[in-house]
């Protein structure tokens, strides 16, 4: 099993030593001269630039809209499986239909919110044309797709807790905002740490959403450091280079899981 | 008393209006996208936009029939199951091993294969292209079979790793001292037991297999193109084919979310594996 794993990333270090263009029957050893192309690139920075602010919008939206629907359905007493249900839909269905029905949306002139704006003579920004939009774009999409995920997780969590506890705090007459200040947030802090750390490593393989929406476009706005592997390896057919790309973000990926472990373990340390 | 009573049955019919009306705008683009795959092109294209038309079923005929879709939801169900029944077997032993371990020499695998679960699947998609093509084998089906199990074979491990969790050592002891061998324990006392946990891998599986996308783009070809693929390729530029495309939109989404009434009791469980529990 975990051979099966190993084996093709090991193949992609090893690829990634190399000068290889797909298609050529050439493959030239250069070792880590892709690496060294590559940190010097504008465009691998850029990219790094955008998904970090992709992942940093979309897990705040995420977190402040899970939340708030998780403690609201905590709260209501009835019918909160129909609510679940229906607001589990975007996370559920193919990634890539959802991000279609978002395009359909968006589309400049015939979406649904063009459409709608240009009836009350507001004319629309290019939703998906103009750098800055696009990405907003990009983010509310991870945001439609992921934030029932969190949602869940945090409901999840809150059905966890000692029910004791926030009863004792009720009588002593704090009110909601204090139970969920002083109560409820500290104690559910090692699952927003870990969903959070779930949710960045999720961000490096963002994939479908992009590809769909804006195709890393207008030029590269939205180009994650994923889009350029793929577009590294399979549109330009630089496997080494694209490999040592992906081996790139393995290293940050690493990274980020070794700072929340660290965090999550301390966190768990104090608490218990 | 009764003031008490009042304010909080006027509390949660707020938060119950509150959240239909986020519910609501949250599926707009559902709705909208179900609303154009039966309007004709005269009333997709209206502004502003039409709420009330002639509804029609001839772009969901034409995308499964006339426009190959059938054909890729063929694809896609012989991938989905060939994972499936490749990744659940193996995942349930796995686990099962596991969960008989003691904890301190099955925690460092079971962090192992969690680390493995996030990886960038872009990383494991070039190797998996390269081999591919040397050994001739895109386009065929056991190539992304192999790369579904391989992506999708720790999360099953995990799964079942936490029912059979649930399920008390004493059992094993009792049949061994009844004479059962390792294998029986397994597959006549134990795996009876944790059947949902087989059913909702099972099902998880095959979401993941069928929701898949990255692998699915780069692996697969002409003839075995499942359909995240085919509609990706399909929708979104040309304007005056919304019509098929959101029909062909929709009816994938269908099957998921009946899936998704079976295993919606266990969502928490599979979505949330480990975040919880840690």
């Amino acid at each position: 099993m975990t051979v099966v794993l190993l084996w093709p990333l090991g193949y992609a270090a090893y690829l990634s030593t190399f000068d290889y263009y797909l298609g050529s029957r050439e493959m030239r050893f250069v070792g880590l001269a892709n690496y060294a192309q590559l940190l010097s690139e504008t465009r691998l920075w850029q990219s790094l630039w955008t998904t970090i602010v992709i992942a940093l919008g979309s897990v705040g939206v995420e977190f402040a809209l899970g939340f708030v629907l998780a403690f609201a359905l905590y709260r209501l007493t009835f019918s909160v499986r129909v609510f679940m249900i229906l607001l589990f839909l975007p996370h559920i269905i193919t990634p890539v239909v959802a991000t279609l029905f978002l395009k359909w949306i968006l589309t400049s002139n015939w979406g649904l919110v063009d459409a709608t704006l240009m009836t009350f003579n507001i004319g629309p920004p290019d939703w998906l044309g103009d750098p800055v939009w696009a990405k907003i774009c990009v983010i509310l999409a991870d945001a439609w797709i992921f934030t029932p995920f969190v949602m869940l997780v945090l409901y999840a969590a809150l059905q966890a807790l000692d029910q004791a506890q926030i009863e004792a705090a009720s009588i002593d007459g704090a009110d909601s905002w204090r139970l969920i200040r002083h109560i409820i947030l500290p104690s559910l802090v090692p699952v927003i740490v870990f969903t959070v750390s779930v949710r960045l490593m999720d961000v490096f393989r963002f994939f479908d959403s992009v590809y769909v929406l804006t195709g890393g476009g207008p030029g590269t706005a939205t180009e994650t450091i994923t889009m350029y592997t793929y577009q590294l390896g399979f549109q330009l057919l630089q496997v080494g280079k694209s490999s040592a790309l992906g081996i790139i973000t393995l290293i940050i990926v690493a990274a980020i899981i070794a700072t929340f472990s660290h965090i999550l373990q301390r966190s768990y340390g104090r608490s218990g | 008393m009764k003031t008490r009573r009042l304010a909080r049955m006027r509390n949660q019919t707020l938060l119950f209006v509150a959240l239909t009306i986020f519910t609501f705008v949250n599926l707009v683009p559902l709705i909208w996208a179900a609303l154009t795959s039966v309007k004709n092109p005269a009333d997709a294209f209206t502004i502003p936009p039409t709420i009330f038309f002639q509804p029609t079923i001839e772009y969901h005929r034409e995308v499964w029939l006339d426009r190959g879709f059938v054909r890729y939801l063929i694809n896609s169900l012989i991938v989905s199951a060939g994972t499936v029944l490749i990744s659940v077997p193996i995942g349930s032993l796995a686990a099962y091993g596991l969960s008989r371990m003691p904890q301190r020499r099955a925690a460092p695998i079971l962090f192992g294969l969690f680390t493995i679960r996030m990886f960038p699947h872009m990383l494991l998609a070039i190797p998996f292209f390269v081999m591919g093509s040397f050994l001739n084998m895109i386009d065929t089906y056991p190539l992304l079979i192999l790369a579904l199990v391989a992506i999708n074979q720790p999360f099953t491990i995990w799964l079942m790793y936490s029912f059979f969790l649930d399920i008390p050592r004493d059992l094993d002891e009792a049949a061994a001292i009844d004479g059962c061998n390792l294998w029986q324990t397994f597959r006549i006392v134990i795996l009876p037991l944790v059947r949902p946990g087989l059913t909702v891998a099972a099902l998880f599986s095959l979401l993941l297999s069928y929701n898949e996308f990255l692998f699915a783009l780069v692996l697969t070809g002409i003839k075995t193109k499942t359909l995240p693929v085919a509609i990706a390729s399909f929708g979104g530029e040309d304007v005056s084919d919304w019509s098929i495309s959101a029909a062909g939109a929709i009816g994938i989404m269908l099957p998921i979310v009946v899936i998704m009434l079976f295993v919606q009791r266990h969502l928490v469980r599979g979505l949330t594996i480990g975040a919880v529990k840690g």
